[in-house]
């Protein structure tokens, strides 16, 4: 008798859990329902209304004044200094290179453990570099640290403990010893750097995580215990660093991979790049979506998002797109107004990766054709 | 929850502050808002002060270098104050490259200059700027286009004038000029960066790479000039001049040297040039070496040096190597008439046209002839001589090496040849195919050192650990046991008793005492609340005596007696907990086979690589060169874990430069079942074959060849006698014919066990070829593979190297590959 008792319920329990999952999904759906019932406009559709006029671009606007060569395989991310012009830049090739962007030079070359290396990000005071990639942990390098006999600049901390490679890692703003990281084992993880220790987990077997890889996260310029994180289970996260437990929010809406999130520079509200070819901006106060950045396509097959930025005032939005097309989006009226994978100097491979300078005066963008190149404006711009 | 249109407010009205603020950087993104609002313009662009850029390429060649690297270090010197944060990157652009007009289209040209001729009055103190502001001044944009457009063109037609640059055309012959090492192309220092990019390959303009460079050049590898020093940092500077030195395409071609009269091959340059006293700088040329005494000479001269002797390098020696007219032969060689005063001096008596036999240490004796006669550098004198007439004298270490480089294994890679290609092996399977017991065998198997102190240290926390877990699974086990042999006894007893019910703390040989009990229950607790990993590794030593009071417990051995009832208590768990006393002492240290079974040892989440060559195989088989070729090769093998490789896998396209996948499977696995994520159960073979399918269906390795490893196969040959193939559903139809076969053909195998798991492991092998060629319509390679064993990993992945070795040879036979590379496929009988 009291072997069985536990079978019974067992199966009754496994029963209640279908029945309540049901029960979820329907919930799950009437709110997107009542939310796309409340979304009677857009940005764009509003910004018209207002008689508003998107960007325009002339040829010598935005021209790429820069390209930095030197990696030997596909470049996958890139980070630029807060304060000086350094750019940081993991590739295929095993590589970690730290340029002068003005002046192209290569300032350090730092040869990683694993050659498999997906994200990399530096410091806010700029005297080190995190990177992580397949091999599921996270090195930290200090910039200041003396090389070894071949030249080689050691790993000044390994933040190990994800289950799953390392697809994203950003530090805290103004806090050279706190880093949060997004990986393939779908969580995000609060590490103290000086420690070596997580913090805290975010999502994971018990709490109301992501249920994919996590594949890119951004902290909140203005609030840097709030930070976003996108996944492989097409949708946007927003978590509160005080509160590891549970997601603050979920944003449903892609229909396929969220590659890229990147925060507004206000801080309210972020936009979110995808496999599904479209870019999104949600509002992280009402949840609502607020603008879908979609460009038809003749053909009607849309190259996937793989990786956005804003510029510093929010009116443009960069994505990059795996065609090698990299559109610069007037966010306002949700039109392209420039393509720079149509411009002269442009990529030759897949934009895998693009970021703005922190003064906001040049964009980086880094390809799997193994270069990186600086956009600028093409001097003082004139009204048009 | 607001309006979404209020939200279009908000965020319209939150983009002013940003628009309002004064752009304090002309360059910026920023400008964009401001313009967005400030209604619409003419779109002209008023003119302002010529920009430097005009004026440079008007004054063509008056900077001297000094000025520029002035102005160079001037930029850098405001960018390092890091007061240049709104960095005008058109400005420093102009200042570093020349070629800015020429990417892009003239209307582009003529609004640049106007705004960085404006941007330029912003940087303060830039004094280029005055240089020829006059006759800019009043030109229109249009004209001044114009201008450039004839200058740009005048100079392309002058262009190649002697001492000018090649990209900008300025300069004059005494300014200095870096050099392509392969079109000799001169570029002046603002050039050179442009031209040359960041050098993968040394001082090559960009087209050039890829070239082999002018031999004229040779000697002037990784000598680094003044003015790339200047130009670039440190770093920077070692970075190129090591790739300059060692990237193979800058390497001394071997079919340019001829030794006795015959091209060297690859190998025979590795040999020489790595040997213990090497020719010194060696050009392209004809040579001939003399392999007793190691003489060494250019084609018709007198010799030069003396290198290692007994190389297996070039031809024989011809007797007019060296134009001799002597008549007097040494090793076979007529001797210059230097080299007979030489002997002459040295008291070598060399009356009557003598035929020397000289040995590397310089004795020597005649042809024919059974003594030594004496030695040419015995005398004190001889090296005086020899220094005198410009011949060579023996170096000390080659005579003090002459053994030792003889022998082939100690040979030294080239280092060129560790930064060269490696073959990349991708190794995936699914969870518990053993393929980490592969990797960990090949790197038991070829590397020195295959695991580091450290790593030793945390492989025994590890194991350790493990050994925990798996005495908790056994405990679980104990614990249903005893309730259920308690129910039986119960039954038993209510059947007979048929009341009273009192007797329930009734023991079995399940039962344990209570301290036990107590540990039990604790461990168990922590293992469900999964910290086990967390409390283990430092309480391995308190709890080592319970642990071995436990394990002679007789409960607990009853229970691992029939530990094949607890699913949970993986195969290997046995290996480990029949000798759980020893392990568990703070002094343990796990031998190679306890690493090769542990689990978890390789980094279960994510990825591990480990590179490696192949030993040179025993000297009787490297007959033919390739061998030796083959210990210069580098091979890596990759593991990747397989969680997570789904149908949209991002990562691993991160893998496409692998040379081939080997895909693991365990033939055990045949009656397993693993539970996904969602509860469902599914045969673990089952899901093997989706994840095979996958990434063979997957993108990154449409092209690629794989490799079949069926691992395992000792466990495999067990099983197979108590359980039936067919317990997996996609085995259905294998229905040996074995009981008459068996009688009739295999009378001289083993038994006939082993037959029945022979035809088993080809039916399954047979069905994955199958599936394998019904996606790609090609051949699937196959290996049956014992994990544990290392002459079987040895040969598997000797077998992958062959596949790899066939595919880069495969151009060569323009014949069908069918013939070659047939593997053994259906030969075996069964039936479908």
């Amino acid at each position: 008798m009291s072997l069985s008792q536990p079978k019974m319920s067992v199966a009754e329990l496994k029963e209640r859990h279908l029945a309540a999952t049901e029960t979820l999904n329907n919930l799950k759906q009437r709110l997107n329902q009542t939310r796309r019932s409340l979304l009677d406009t857009d940005i764009a559709g509003y910004a018209r209304s207002q008689g508003k006029s998107a960007v325009t671009f002339g040829p010598t606007d935005l021209v790429c004044c820069r390209t930095l060569q030197g990696h030997t395989g596909k470049v996958y991310s890139l980070d630029w200094t807060s304060e000086r012009n350094r750019i940081v830049s993991a590739s295929q090739d095993g590589r970690l290179i730290v340029w002068n962007a003005l002046t192209r030079q290569k300032i350090h070359a730092i040869k990683l453990p694993c050659a498999w290396v997906m994200t990399t990000a530096f410091s806010p005071t700029g005297q080190s570099v995190a990177c992580g990639g397949l091999d599921s942990v996270c090195s930290i390098f200090n910039l200041n640290s003396t090389t070894d006999k071949d030249g080689n600049l050691p790993v000044s901390r390994m933040l190990s403990g994800h289950k799953g490679y390392i697809s994203s890692c950003q530090y805290v703003p103004d806090e050279d010893t706190h880093l949060i990281t997004g990986s393939g084992d779908q969580t995000c993880v609060l590490w103290d750097i000086t420690t070596g220790l997580k913090t805290s987990v975010f999502g994971g077997e018990f709490q109301s995580g992501h249920t994919a890889d996590v594949l890119s996260i951004s902290i909140n310029g203005s609030n840097s215990r709030i930070f976003a994180s996108g996944s492989c289970d097409a949708t946007a996260r927003l978590w509160d660093t005080r509160v590891a437990s549970r997601a603050v929010r979920t944003f449903h809406g892609h229909e396929g991979d969220v590659n890229s999130v990147k925060f507004f520079p206000d801080g309210n509200r972020f936009g979110t790049g995808s496999d599904d070819g479209t870019c999104r901006l949600f509002d992280i106060r009402t949840g609502h979506q607020l603008q879908v950045y979609c460009q038809k396509h003749s053909d009607n097959d849309i190259p996937p998002v793989t990786s956005i930025a804003f510029s510093i005032s929010g009116r443009l939005l960069f994505a990059g797109y795996t065609n090698g097309d990299c559109y610069v989006w007037d966010t306002l009226l949700a039109k392209v107004v420039l393509n720079l994978g149509s411009l002269q100097d442009s990529h030759e491979g897949r934009i895998s990766c693009l970021g703005l300078a922190a003064d906001g005066s040049a964009l980086c963008t880094g390809s799997w054709d193994t270069n990186l190149k600086i956009w600028a404006f093409g001097g003082h711009r004139r009204v048009v | 929850m607001p309006a979404p249109a209020n939200c279009s407010r908000i965020f319209s009205k939150e983009l002013k502050p940003h628009v309002t603020e004064p752009a304090s950087s002309p360059a910026s993104v920023r400008t964009f808002d401001r313009s967005s609002n400030a209604g619409s313009g003419d779109g002209k662009t008023t003119v302002s002060p010529m920009s430097v850029i005009a004026a440079r390429s008007n004054d063509a060649g008056d900077f001297s270098s000094e000025e520029h690297s002035h102005e160079l270090s001037k930029l850098h010197g405001v960018k390092e104050s890091s007061d240049f944060n709104d960095s005008n990157w058109a400005f420093t652009d102009s200042l570093l490259s020349l070629d800015y007009e020429s990417s892009r289209d003239s209307s582009a040209k003529n609004a640049d200059f106007n705004n960085e001729g404006k941007s330029m009055c912003d940087v303060k103190g830039a004094p280029i700027v005055t240089l020829n502001f006059n006759n800019l001044d009043n030109v229109d944009g249009d004209g001044n286009e114009n201008d450039n457009e004839a200058l740009v063109e005048e100079f392309s037609v002058t262009k190649r004038n002697k001492g000018l640059c090649y990209r900008c055309f300025k300069g004059s012959r005494f300014k200095e000029k870096e050099v392509c090492l392969v079109c000799s192309a001169k570029y002046c220092g603002n050039c050179v960066l442009e031209a040359m990019g960041s050098m993968p390959e040394g001082r090559k303009c960009v087209d050039c790479i890829g070239y082999p460079i002018d031999e004229s050049k040779r000697e002037s590898l990784g000598k680094c000039s003044r003015m790339l020093r200047r130009l670039l940092n440190e770093l920077e500077i070692r970075q190129i001049m090591k790739a300059e030195r060692f990237c193979e395409v800058n390497q001394l071609p071997p079919e340019y040297i001829c030794v006795n009269g015959k091209p060297l091959s690859f190998e025979e340059l590795v040999t020489l040039q790595n040997c213990a006293t090497p020719p010194k700088k060696l050009k392209p040329g004809s040579y001939w070496y003399d392999k007793v005494s190691g003489l060494w000479g250019e084609e018709g001269q007198k010799p030069c040096r003396i290198i290692s002797p007994h190389l297996n390098v070039g031809g024989p020696i011809k007797p007019d190597a060296s134009n001799g007219n002597t008549q007097v032969y040494i090793n076979g060689r007529e001797i210059t008439k230097v080299e007979l005063r030489m002997l002459q001096l040295a008291g070598v008596q060399c009356a009557g046209n003598p035929h020397f036999w000289v040995n590397e240490d310089g004795s020597y004796q005649e042809e024919g002839q059974k003594n030594t006669r004496g030695n040419i550098w015995g005398k004190s004198g001889t090296k005086l001589v020899c220094a005198l007439l410009s011949l060579p004298v023996p170096s000390k270490c080659s005579i003090l090496c002459g053994e030792r480089t003889s022998s082939p294994v100690s040979k030294r890679m080239p280092d060129y040849l560790e930064h060269g290609i490696v073959q990349k092996l991708l190794l995936v399977g699914f969870g518990g195919s053993g393929m980490s017991t592969i990797f960990k065998q090949a790197k038991i198997l070829y590397k020195d050192t295959p695991f580091s102190k450290d790593e030793r240290e945390s492989i025994k926390l590890t194991i350790q650990t493990n050994v925990y877990s798996y005495i908790g699974l056994l405990l679980e086990g104990r614990e249903r046991f005893e309730e259920e042999s308690l129910l039986n006894i119960k039954k038993n007893q209510s059947d007979v008793l048929d009341s009273t019910g009192t007797i329930s703390k009734k023991k079995t040989i399940y039962s344990i005492g209570t301290r036990l009990k107590a540990f039990s229950d604790w461990l168990l607790r922590t293992m469900a609340s999964g910290k086990l990993d967390a409390i283990f590794p430092a309480a391995t030593r308190e709890y080592a005596p319970l642990i071995e009071e436990m394990w002679s417990n007789a409960a607990v051995q009853a229970t691992y007696k029939r530990r094949r009832e607890i699913e949970t208590l993986p195969s290997v768990a046995s290996y480990f907990l029949e000798r759980v006393v020893e392990i568990l002492r703070a002094d343990y240290e796990p031998s190679d086979l306890d690493i090769l079974y542990a689990e978890g040892v390789t980094s279960s989440n994510g990825l591990a690589c480990v590179e490696f060559s192949f030993p040179p195989s025993a000297p009787e088989e490297t007959v033919d060169t390739m061998g030796l070729h083959d210990s210069f090769v580098r091979y890596q093998l990759i593991t990747a874990h397989a969680r997570g490789i789904g149908e949209n896998c991002k990562w691993l396209e991160m893998l496409e430069d692998v040379g081939m996948v080997i895909f693991c499977v365990a033939l055990s696995d045949y009656d397993q079942f693993s539970t996904e994520g969602k509860g469902c159960v599914t045969n673990k073979m089952l899901a093997s074959r989706k994840l095979f399918e996958t990434i063979v269906t997957h993108p990154t390795f449409e092209e690629m060849d794989f490799l079949l490893i069926l691992n395992k196969l000792d466990q495999f040959e067990e099983k197979i006698k108590q359980v039936p193939l067919t317990r997996c559903e996609w085995f259905d139809d294998f229905h040996p014919v074995i009981s008459r076969q068996c009688s009739s053909n295999n009378k001289n195998s083993s038994s006939n066990n082993a037959s029945l798991a022979q035809l088993a492991s080809h039916h399954i092998a047979v069905k994955f070829k199958r599936l394998y060629s019904s996606i790609t319509s090609r051949k699937l390679y196959v290996s049956l593979v014992k994990g544990l064993e290392p002459d079987s990993v040895d040969a598997t992945l000797k077998y992958a190297k062959e596949i790899l070795k066939w595919n880069q040879e495969r151009p060569n036979f323009s014949l069908s590959d069918n013939s070659m590379y047939s593997t053994e496929d259906s030969s075996f009988s069964f039936t479908c």
